[in-house]
């Protein structure tokens, strides 16, 4: 059944990394957009979305992606995905942002273990 | 019942001479004491309404003296107007039917102009031989509970207010809602020589614009531009894109009907309104021109993806695949963002499907938790091939009724194929 | 819908002799002519009837549109008068039913040969020139009373109208149910009754008339039963020594002699 979306932000040397976990679709992305929307960014670091245990995205969640992209730039910051489940991969493949996104494989090369 | 609680003495000591004392203190409360000081009105009148005895409360109610009343006033004449009419209307009629009347709320007039609601209760005394002598009525003080019904009725009346104008807000919002999501979709698809076209919308929900689009319409004469698209989202906010979108491909299409050209135009126009908004927008799009060719029956097709799901060929010969379009970006993320072409050509008997990916993403399984997917998707279109848009239409509806709470998207279908020229193939044996 | 049904129309009588319609007026239904049917039963066939809206005419096939005006009314006894075919009947209309039964009369002259007009008043509201006995705030005080006896009638009559075939011993406990109404549709007709203004009717009316009044009557003054006797060509006044606004029930004997007079003066 549909696993609701849960949360988590831990802050690193080399910028914040937020944990999501469970489904991002219409009714879960706005709750994302404005986490992301709180969190404190600055040139030089760098957000990581750690998509490892999500479990479904759809057209809101990737708007919600694409809204952390905007906000981690507009703070002259960076932002990358990791740990990007197949299937999400294969949506952003579709949509074309694997080109948009610096996406890394696992978590551990971007974020360390 | 006999009243008890004046005992004031311990009834240990005296009680036998008190409870004595009391009871010879009610016999003496004669009747015409009890009648004219009743906690309630009397009043007999004669047959034509005179009034020929009234009790002391009453007149106290009326500030009336015995003398103008007894003799000279009907019972009527103590109403209000309004409760006059009650009377003659209703009060009057059924008392001589029925011989007795209760519990009627009138009011009745006092002196100084006010006036005193209370209930009203009659009966008819008969002579001997059955004939009507006079009526007897007792009037009940129902100020209080006047007041309360009066209130009850109120709140009452102010309910309703509220639920008709709940309703009323309720049915102009879903007007005004299936007015904007009707702009969105075109009423009816053009008719193309050589070509026939359907389409499906499936609202995922009626109180929520839908943010899945498609359209069909000329360029030149000779050729026609189809789309169909996803923005993202839902809600009124979506919609606003769903109608920058369309009206934004059927503007740029006329201008340069190249499907490269019409997605990059798009995606500029998205880009430069929403990028900066703090509300990103984008949508996924299909767009494609057909060139009929009349001689030979064949429509070339040309199209570009951004970011949207590929479309299906359902081939004559009972196949199906899918025409990839690999790389092409979601319109309005980035300026200058890149889209995939493809060709195809149909031939009789051929039909292109565009769907969106509500119908890929609906849930499956006993659970739910899983989704139909590309792989049975293709599946079904092979089933379906050789058969004509319509039909094609018709067995993916029936498809994401199937679905039922698992399809918790909107959907959008657009099948466009050329009729076949020889016998029309056998429909497939399990159709599903 | 079947109007025999819907109006709940009882007919009695002589099958063989002319019909005789009896029309209710406001504030009650067909039972109001309990006591006038027995007089003429043995040489008319007599037509009784609810108006929808009031006692057991079928409530579902109300509509405030229709019954807010008096030919929404003429139209149910147009429309009884044909489920029965009817030609020339009497139609003996009470208070507001008498001006149903003039606007019916223009709607269908054929089927109306004759009017009775109990205690008829064709405006209840002053006027210029023109005492009809009440200011429109005495209506409205009126609706006000019907609002307030609302509480009586829906414990008295929601069973009725629900019908409930499980508990027969709700009919008889039922009090004051002769006359009962919905409030709603009776505030309705009780608008459409008082705020009626027919006396250009009156002068159309090309039947044999007969107006009865009562010497003390407080909706429809002496005053007023001059004037319809005066306005309708050729009409007969019969002023019967009653009280109240319903003559035939306070004064049966004297009201069934004058209908009875009457309608044998047209045979």
């Amino acid at each position: 059944m549909m696993s609701p979306l849960k949360t988590t932000v831990r802050e690193t040397a080399a910028g914040p990394v937020l944990e999501v976990t469970g489904e991002l679709d219409y009714t879960s992305a706005p709750e994302l957009r404005e986490l992301t929307a709180t969190i404190t960014l600055r040139p030089g670091l760098r957000l990581v979305l750690d998509l490892g245990g999500m479990e479904f995205c759809d057209s809101s969640g990737i708007t919600a992606l694409l809204a952390a992209r905007s906000h981690a730039h507009a703070a002259g910051a960076d932002i990358a995905l990791a740990a990007v489940p197949a299937h999400t991969l294969r949506v952003l493949r579709m949509v074309g942002l694997d080109e948009v996104f610096t996406i890394h494989p696992d978590r551990e090369s971007v974020i360390g273990s | 019942m006999m009243c008890r609680s004046a005992e004031q003495p311990d009834p240990q000591d005296t009680g036998g001479d008190a409870t004595d004392v009391l009871f010879a203190a009610l016999l003496e409360d004669s009747a015409d004491e009890l009648y004219e000081s009743a906690p309630c009105g009397y009043l007999s009148a004669l047959m034509d309404g005179t009034i020929a005895k009234i009790n002391s409360t009453l007149l106290g109610w009326l500030s009336l003296d015995r003398e103008a009343v007894v003799g000279r006033m009907r019972f009527t004449d103590l109403l209000t107007v309004g409760g006059k009419l009650y009377h003659e209307t209703h009060f009057a009629p059924l008392l001589r039917m029925q011989g007795e009347i209760s519990g009627i709320a009138l009011d009745i007039k006092q002196s100084a102009g006010g006036r005193m609601p209370v209930l009203v209760s009659a009966a008819v005394k008969y002579g001997s031989t059955g004939q009507p002598l006079l009526t007897r009525t007792t009037v009940f003080d129902a100020r209080d509970r006047r007041a309360y019904e009066e209130e009850l009725l109120r709140r009452r009346d102010a309910a309703e207010e509220a639920r008709k104008q709940a309703e009323a807000d309720r049915a102009r919002l879903q007007e005004a809602l299936a007015v904007l999501q009707q702009s969105l979709l075109p009423d009816t698809l053009p008719p193309i020589p050589g070509v026939e076209t359907a389409a499906h919308y499936h609202t995922a929900s009626p109180d929520r614009l839908g943010g899945d689009f498609y359209d069909v319409f000329p360029l030149d004469g000779k050729r026609f531009a189809f789309f169909l698209g996803d923005v993202c989202g839902k809600g009124p906010q979506a919609a606003a894109v769903t109608s920058l979108t369309r009206y934004t491909l059927r503007a740029a299409a006329l201008h340069d009907p190249d499907p490269v050209s019409a997605l990059s135009t798009l995606n500029t126009v998205l880009h430069e309104r929403y990028a900066d908004s703090g509300d990103p927008r984008y949508c996924t799009a299909v767009f494609g021109t057909l060139g009929p060719d009349p001689t030979t029956g064949h429509v070339a097709v040309q199209l570009a993806s951004g970011g949207h799901p590929p479309v299906l060929v359902l081939r004559a010969d009972g196949t199906a695949d899918f025409l990839p379009t690999p790389g092409g970006l979601l319109v309005g993320v980035v300026p200058g963002a890149r889209f995939t072409t493809a060709t195809t050509v149909l031939t009789p008997g051929d039909t292109l499907l565009l769907y969106t990916d509500g119908l890929t993403e609906a849930r499956t399984g006993d659970d739910q938790s899983d989704r139909y997917g590309d792989e049975a998707l293709r599946g079904f279109a092979v089933r379906h091939a050789g058969r004509p848009p319509d039909a094609v239409v018709q067995a993916l509806t029936g498809l994401l009724h199937g679905f039922g709470d698992g399809l918790d998207d909107d959907t959008a279908l657009l099948a466009i194929g050329v009729p076949a020229t020889g016998p029309a193939p056998c429909d497939p044996a399990t159709p599903d | 819908m079947d109007v025999v049904r819907r109006n709940n129309v009882t007919v009695v009588g002589n099958p063989e002799g002319p019909a005789v319609v009896l029309a209710h007026g406001f504030g009650c239904d067909q039972n109001m002519w309990r006591l006038t049917v027995p007089a003429l039963v043995e040489d008319y066939r007599v037509v009784l009837f609810d108006y929808v809206g009031s006692g057991r005419a079928e409530p579902s096939a109300f509509s405030e549109k229709r019954y807010s005006s008096l030919s929404g009314y003429a139209r149910d006894v147009v429309e009884v008068c044909e489920a029965l075919d009817l030609r020339d009947a009497a139609f003996v209309g009470h208070s507001v039913s008498a001006m149903i039964g003039v606007v019916a009369l223009g709607m269908a002259p054929e089927r109306i040969g004759a009017l009775v007009m109990v205690a008829p008043s064709p405006r209840y509201v002053d006027d210029d020139g023109y005492r009809g006995g009440f200011s429109a705030d005495d209506i409205d005080e009126l609706l006000a009373s019907l609002e307030s006896n609302y509480l009586g009638w829906s414990a008295a009559m929601a069973p009725m109208i629900m019908g409930n075939p499980d508990r027969p011993e709700l009919d008889q406990e039922l009090k004051n149910s002769f006359c009962a109404t919905d409030p709603d549709m009776a505030r309705v007709f009780a608008r459409t009754t008082f705020l009626s203004d027919s006396r250009d009717d009156l002068k159309s009316v090309a039947v044999p008339t007969l107006v009865l009044e009562c010497t003390q009557d407080v909706i429809a003054p002496r005053e007023v039963g001059a004037f319809v006797h005066r306005t309708v060509p050729g009409s007969t006044l019969v002023t019967l020594d009653a009280t109240g606004h319903c003559p035939h029930l306070s004064a049966p004997e004297a009201t069934n002699a004058a209908i009875t007079d009457f309608l044998a003066g047209l045979r």
